[in-house]
């Protein structure tokens, strides 16, 4: 890409990048410590996780600001406005991505040791491939791949399958328990897998805004959907 | 959505300098084509092609087809100032003549004939007028110098005389350029009025201009045209990396 005539413009621009790049970097280690802290049941670890997310959000707010004078100044046009535009898109999306992520970790303070080794198993790897969705929808990003972003987009449906055995096992465990006693700790397991589902959404929408920032066109199709009638209340 | 006017490889040369290479540009009927692109790039002297203005400069030569409404305008039968009765142009810089704002508006109705008597002169004056968005601002002084308004209020005036011997096409060349952002968007909110009844080409170098009023853009760079779509389509995502790079303000 060649430099802007006005060298301040292409300044800017850079520094939205990086924001964007930090931000991403901070949500998805979130995701990562959120998931070990629920594993290990480590209190102390989850506290620190919750506490990590204003950081998260104080990068949304830099990332508005910046969007807001960036229009303001410069009227954006072709691949500068679609930057300008994406980079607002993106920053809500990581934002939902932090929270979902402060909410696994306070909702692991809440969990006793009943959780069966099954289910851990099942969420890690739900974990695992969320994680994954999000660091290669960063790298599509960063990369300006559009063809990554597509991957991410259609790999949203593994996403989905993983949760799915995961909310079964859940549920399995509760209906196994004859007195009830795992059913608490069951029901914030049960959240904190759709949690990653929902995060894995948040991952395709940046897909999606990643593919028209390089491309300038929409991803077209339905969104790939889980078939599971748990995860997608359908 | 048809063509108006239909151009096909059209070079123009200024003496032994080409000016514009094999330009082919069609202009939508009732519709808004802007042309935009660096100074000297060529897109004046397409526009000033639709009326023949450059018959006046008498080393320009013109070649290539431009038909209006099927007809070549470059025909030998071609009667200029009909043509011009056709398509009027807005320039630059607001130029009225130094006569009353009335004489400005009835000057074109008498040369070609137009109005009937007194009265009919009346009503045209009053319509275009107020077809340019200025007869409020100046019925209580029609007999008053034009050159006594302010810019916008001249340029709007320009319009209205361009618009009293009832054109089909109007061609703009940088409207806007001497106004304040006020009188602009009074010239932006009269484009789009006038884009029902007429067909405008209008040349800018604003590119936020190009992208509120037209639903066509040419990119034109040192006289060929470059990239030729819907103005949406330039704007969001242009094809070509020159008309990227010209638009975002990439031009080294």
């Amino acid at each position: 890409m060649n430099e802007h005539i006005v060298k301040s413009y292409d300044e800017q621009l850079s520094i939205l990048k990086n924001t964007i790049a930090k931000m991403g970097s901070l949500a998805e280690r979130q995701i990562k410590d959120a998931t070990e802290a629920a594993l290990k049941q480590d209190q102390g670890f989850a506290d620190a996780i919750v506490g990590k997310d204003d950081r998260i959000d104080d990068l949304e707010k830099s990332i508005e600001q910046q969007v807001v004078n960036l229009l303001t100044m410069r009227q954006p046009l072709a691949i500068d406005l679609r930057e300008t535009v994406s980079a607002m898109k993106i920053s809500s999306d990581l934002e939902r991505i932090g929270d979902l992520s402060k909410n696994i970790a306070k909702r692991s303070r809440h969990l006793d040791q009943n959780i069966v080794d099954d289910i851990n198993k099942n969420f890690s790897a739900a974990s695992v491939k969320v994680q994954k969705n999000v660091k290669f929808v960063l790298d599509a990003f960063l990369n300006r791949d559009a063809k990554l972003a597509e991957q991410v987009w259609y790999a949203d449906e593994e996403i989905d399958t993983l949760v799915d055995i995961c909310m079964n096992s859940i549920l399995k465990c509760i209906e196994k328990s004859s007195d009830g006693s795992g059913a608490a700790a069951c029901s914030q397991m049960m959240f904190m897998s759709k949690n990653l589902e929902r995060i894995g959404d948040h991952a395709t929408n940046i897909a999606e805004t990643v593919y028209f920032l390089v491309t300038g066109d929409y991803l077209e199709g339905d969104r790939p959907k889980g078939e599971s009638d748990i995860v997608s209340g359908q | 959505m048809s063509n108006k006017i239909v151009a096909k490889k059209v070079s123009v040369f200024y003496g032994p300098k080409q000016a514009l290479f094999d330009v082919d540009l069609n202009v939508a009927e009732k519709q808004v084509t802007a042309l935009i692109g660096p100074s000297g790039c060529g897109k004046s002297t397409f526009i000033r092609c639709l009326n023949r203005m450059n018959d006046v400069i008498d080393i320009c030569k013109v070649s290539g087809n431009i038909e209006i409404d099927g007809k070549d305008i470059y025909d030998k039968s071609v009667d200029v100032v009909q043509l011009r009765e056709k398509v009027g142009m807005v320039f630059q810089k607001p130029n009225p003549f130094p006569k009353s704002i009335y004489e400005n508006i009835s000057y074109g109705p008498t040369i070609h004939g137009i109005a009937k008597d007194k009265t009919h002169m009346d009503e045209i004056v009053e319509t275009s007028l107020k077809k340019a968005a200025l007869w409020d601002e100046v019925k209580d002084r029609l007999d008053q110098p034009g050159t006594g308004l302010s810019g916008g209020q001249q340029q709007r005036l320009c319009i209205a005389r361009a618009i009293s011997i009832n054109p089909e096409v109007i061609l703009m060349d940088e409207p806007c350029s001497a106004l304040d952002p006020i009188a602009t968007a009074k010239i932006e909110t009269l484009i789009d009025d006038l884009k029902s009844s007429y067909t405008i080409a209008i040349v800018t170098h604003s590119m936020a201009q190009a992208a509120r009023v037209s639903q066509h853009t040419g990119f034109f760079h040192l006289g060929k045209l470059i990239e030729f779509d819907f103005t949406d389509k330039i704007f969001k995502n242009p094809e070509n990396q020159m008309t990227q790079d010209y638009i975002t303000g990439r031009f080294g």
